[in-house]
């Protein structure tokens, strides 16, 4: 429960020609946690098996496929009845298919963004009526296109232009609020011509796309729209190809990447092994319960030609941590996960959250009603969301914690139902003494599990020395406290006495950085105020929610609806805030105020080849 | 409801009390939530540890709460 599991190192050497079998039955068994050997003076690290390059070459491909064709992951019951060469084959027939749907569809956007722009000069000139060839570029003509503003512009510049020459032709449409005009004139007057239409409000459009066009704006354009529309339609059907192509082959694709991975997976796998020319050795780390099992076994399929070595776990080994806890207490592994592994010799402090998260959570959301919409919430999302499962059982526990602790408060959405142990809106000050004192016990708690953990590595002076220390310091502040207010009849000489031992042992137990902290202890023990805080600042908001519904009720008629409705979005809110608050909150009381007392940490977690993480 | 004057400025300095010493631990938690969050996006188990550096500020509040708590007794016993 406190410790986790036992572990033992194994060795396995052999000769090459039965590593292949070894390494299929350790991955069966899925027990060995491989420690990666790193190339030195004596052996060099294994070469993969055959066919383990063609295998990853496979993968890629398969997984550009997935990615491709848009295949979202989700596990299938598909047996795959090929071989590898059957399914390399589908995989090209697939990937040519899927390459001649893609190419089709560049094509046919390329096309579409070539016919835009000439769409849109048609879509200028379809109101006039020259044919596009005329268009062309003169040697003695000037020709201008584009927008004024309106026909008065049109008018003025005719007026303008009939001044200085005869030798003028101006094609008129109305657009939309504006005139699109084409104006021809002779060359010399050309200057003229572009001061008249400056003034008047004209701003030119090039039209480049139209050489070679023959016959009106109007037919023209009609041609255009009609191509894009085939274009756009021929788009459509490949994509719709491609959504086919993606339903038909989902299965297999699928199913050939997770067979493919566990196949490559074996065959990297003397990548981690040492090895010489004709042998090979395995190192790792087996839970001790199942060590013989598995030693057997692999005994059996080695026929005698393999050594295995197995033994107990020294003091400076580096063991990956298997966690071992009751299945109630098993979900609470998450925040180790989170934070970091204890070592192996530590203790798995899990349990302790087990007990303490859930109540800390509890007393700072604290309300009957809170606690039922929370507990529905996250058993809904654990239904629809299976693989975070063990966080949704962590939040389960709490939100049951803070129906309980409702009761204690004696609060329903805000509203004090009866009147109950201690009141959160009305005692503050009584609730602030209890958390105070439970984060006092919670805080000693840490460090007796640290006193435990050094005695455990460095014996019991070194214990005495770092963690009871700050106990004997709690005492004496307690006794000089307490003497000081007068509330019991002991000379305050005894505490200082407690205060001066306990700075000795600290400074003895950790030195100048020990004595620096001395004043730690009481600020982590005043953090558990946030216990009732937060608590507070839900119940007044919620409190604030419910009168200012009342008021609403008060008027009746169309009101009502608003106040049931402030009620609900109120509520709603608070809860979120609630959660987010007392979930964080209780996670730094454990992480920093408890955990900093006795927890190093920092190993590696218990990985075993050839076991999916879940 | 006629408040003296007295009683007004008790509960403007608990509410200064929580109230900058809340701004100090925001200040504080940007700086350290800035660098923790840029640690996760290169090592993502790094999330535990930068939760609990980011958080470590918050002390100061719970003192502004305990010196708001305090001066607000002031007014009681007063």
């Amino acid at each position: 429960m406190l410790s986790p599991h036992e572990m033992s190192s194994v060795i396995i050497t052999g000769p090459k020609s039965v590593q292949e079998d070894i390494i299929k039955e350790l991955h069966a068994l899925g027990v060995l946690h491989i420690v990666e050997h790193s190339k030195n003076e004596l052996a060099d690290i294994g070469t993969p098996l055959e066919g383990a390059s063609k295998l990853s070459e496979m993968l890629v491909k398969i997984r550009a496929l997935i990615a491709a064709l848009g295949i979202k992951k989700e596990k299938i019951q598909l047996e795959l009845k090929k071989d590898m060469m059957d399914i390399d084959s589908s995989i090209r027939k697939i990937n040519d298919e899927l390459n001649g749907c893609l190419e089709e569809l560049k094509k046919a956007e390329s096309q579409i963004s070539r016919n835009e722009p000439l769409r849109q000069e048609l879509e200028h000139l379809k109101d006039i009526s020259i044919p596009l060839e005329h268009l062309a570029s003169y040697k003695s003509l000037a020709c201008f296109t584009g927008y004024v503003k309106n026909q008065n512009d049109v008018a003025e510049i005719k007026v303008q232009l009939s001044i200085i020459t005869k030798n003028f032709l101006l094609l008129t449409s109305a657009a939309k609020k504006r005139s699109f005009i084409i104006l021809f004139v002779d060359t010399k007057t050309r200057e003229n011509a572009e001061l008249i239409l400056k003034k008047n409000n004209f701003s030119p459009v090039i039209l480049a796309n139209l050489q070679g066009l023959k016959g009106t704006a109007a037919q023209n354009l009609k041609k255009t729209e009609d191509e894009i529309k085939r274009l756009e339609s021929s788009k459509e059907s490949t994509i719709k190809k491609i959504q086919k192509l993606s339903e038909q082959h989902k299965d297999f694709l699928l199913a050939s990447e997770a067979l493919l991975s566990v196949h490559l997976e074996k065959a990297e796998a003397p990548l981690k092994f040492a090895a010489t020319q004709s042998s090979f050795l395995v190192k790792g780390w087996i839970p001790t319960e199942e060590l013989h099992k598995s030693i057997d076994k692999l005994n059996k399929i080695g026929k005698g030609n393999i050594y295995i070595q197995f033994g107990s776990a020294r003091k400076k080994d580096k063991v990956p941590v298997k966690l071992k806890n009751s299945k109630i207490a098993k979900p609470f592994e998450f925040f180790m996960d989170l934070y970091s592994m204890p070592n192996y010799k530590e203790i798995d402090p899990t349990f302790f959250v087990f007990l303490t998260f859930p109540i800390f959570f509890g007393i700072m959301l604290g309300d009957i009603g809170y606690g039922i919409v929370s507990l529905a919430f996250f058993w809904l999302l654990k239904r629809k969301m299976p693989n975070a499962k063990n966080f949704f059982n962590i939040l389960m526990v709490a939100s049951f914690v803070t129906i309980l602790f409702g009761f204690f408060f004696g609060e329903f959405f805000g509203f004090e139902i009866y009147h109950p142990a201690v009141s959160r809106e009305h005692e503050m000050f009584k609730l602030m003494y209890i958390v105070l004192g439970i984060g006092a016990v919670h805080v000693n708690i840490g460090l007796v599990v640290g006193f435990i953990n050094v005695y455990k590595a460095h014996g019991l002076m070194m214990a005495i020395y770092e963690k009871a220390g700050w106990i004997v310091m709690e005492l004496g502040v307690a006794m000089l406290a307490l003497s000081y207010f007068k509330l019991i009849s002991i000379s305050p000489f005894i505490g200082a006495v407690f205060l001066g031992a306990a700075i000795l042992m600290i400074f003895k137990g950790e030195g100048v950085k020990g004595i620096m902290e001395l004043p730690g202890i009481f600020t982590n023990i005043l953090s558990y105020v946030r216990l009732m805080a937060i608590g507070l600042s839900s119940v007044i908001l919620a409190v604030i929610i419910n009168e200012s519904a009342t008021e609403f009720f008060h008027h009746g008629g169309f009101f009502v609806f608003i106040g049931v409705l402030i009620l609900i979005i109120g509520h709603l809110i608070n809860i979120m805030l609630g959660l987010l608050g007392s979930f964080l909150h209780s996670l730094r009381l454990h992480y920093v105020e408890f955990f900093s007392k006795f927890f190093t940490g920092g190993s590696k977690k218990y990985q075993p080849f050839g076991l999916k993480e879940e | 409801m006629a408040v003296d004057l007295g009683t007004g400025l008790i509960a403007l300095a608990s509410g200064a009390a929580i109230g900058i010493s809340a701004i100090a631990a925001a200040i504080a938690e940007k700086e350290i939530g800035v660098a923790a969050v840029g640690a996760m996006a290169e090592k993502e188990e790094l999330f535990g540890k930068g939760l609990v550096l980011t958080v470590i500020p918050e002390t100061i509040v719970i003192f502004g709460l305990v010196v708001a708590i305090l001066i607000l007794n002031l007014a009681k016993g007063g």
